[in-house]
């Protein structure tokens, strides 16, 4: 079973300009974490929805924590 | 608030064999994102087949407006999704955004060839390309995109590069 993320035969064929430059854009792009980004890109996709749907566990614990510590 | 499965809603979709494309945050997830996010983001393809499908396997879903008042009337069948567009739903699977068209991109007739898909859990499943991710955060303008689309552009420079 592959997980990579593929390009199928009818994405179309076209030059690709680059992206225009917003320099907003840019000045948040230097606080990018982009050891984290080298990390996921290791992984399977599957992979990356899993870490995902903990991620989204954990925070609803944490929520759940907070409102009852908070009661 | 339960937590949404994801895995669950897409294999909900793909069996009910919907033709649909994941945008949004679960998109820039599955091209490597390391932001969260709480609910999924789906454009939809508009035909009365399609929608009939939809509405056939999200139904057992208990499907309601999300943030609707409890007992506000909302019918979820093949005829209130025709006459609406975008729908912000609650489910018994978690949060899911039904969309018929997004900012900067259209509709699924629009967006489809510029879409990729992956294998996971056993089935197909097809995402926004990057690229197109990008310029429907960009399109939107929303503020709180601004984080999000720099991530997505350190995405995309790595992934030309490797």
């Amino acid at each position: 079973m592959s997980h990579k993320v593929t390009n199928r035969p009818e994405t179309k064929a076209q030059v690709v300009e680059p992206l225009p430059l917003d320099p907003v854009i840019e000045t948040y792009k230097k606080d990018i974490d982009v050891t984290l980004l080298d990390e996921n890109l290791k992984l399977t996709v599957e992979q990356r929805i899993l870490n995902l749907q903990s991620f989204v566990e954990f925070a609803l614990e944490l929520r759940k924590a907070a409102k009852t510590a908070c009661s | 608030m339960k937590a949404i499965d994801f895995p669950a809603l897409l294999r909900m979709l793909t069996e009910g064999n919907v033709e649909f494309i994941v945008v949004g945050g679960v998109a820039a997830i599955m091209h490597g994102s390391a932001r969260g996010t709480f609910d999924l983001d789906v454009v939809h393809r508009r035909t009365p087949e399609n929608i009939q499908r939809l509405v056939n396997c999200l139904a057992p879903h208990s499907p309601y407006l999300r943030g609707a008042p409890p007992g506000l009337p909302f019918r979820f069948d093949a005829d209130t999704i025709r006459r609406g567009l975008n729908f912000t739903l609650s489910t018994t699977l978690g949060p899911l955004d039904l969309l018929g068209e997004i900012t900067g991109g259209g509709r699924y007739e629009d967006l489809l060839a510029d879409t990729m898909t992956a294998e996971l859990f056993g089935f197909t499943c097809r995402c926004l390309g990057l690229r197109k991710l990008i310029e429907t955060k960009r399109a939107a303008g929303r503020p709180r995109d601004l984080d999000a689309v720099a991530e997505l552009e350190a995405l995309l420079e790595k992934t030309k590069t490797s």
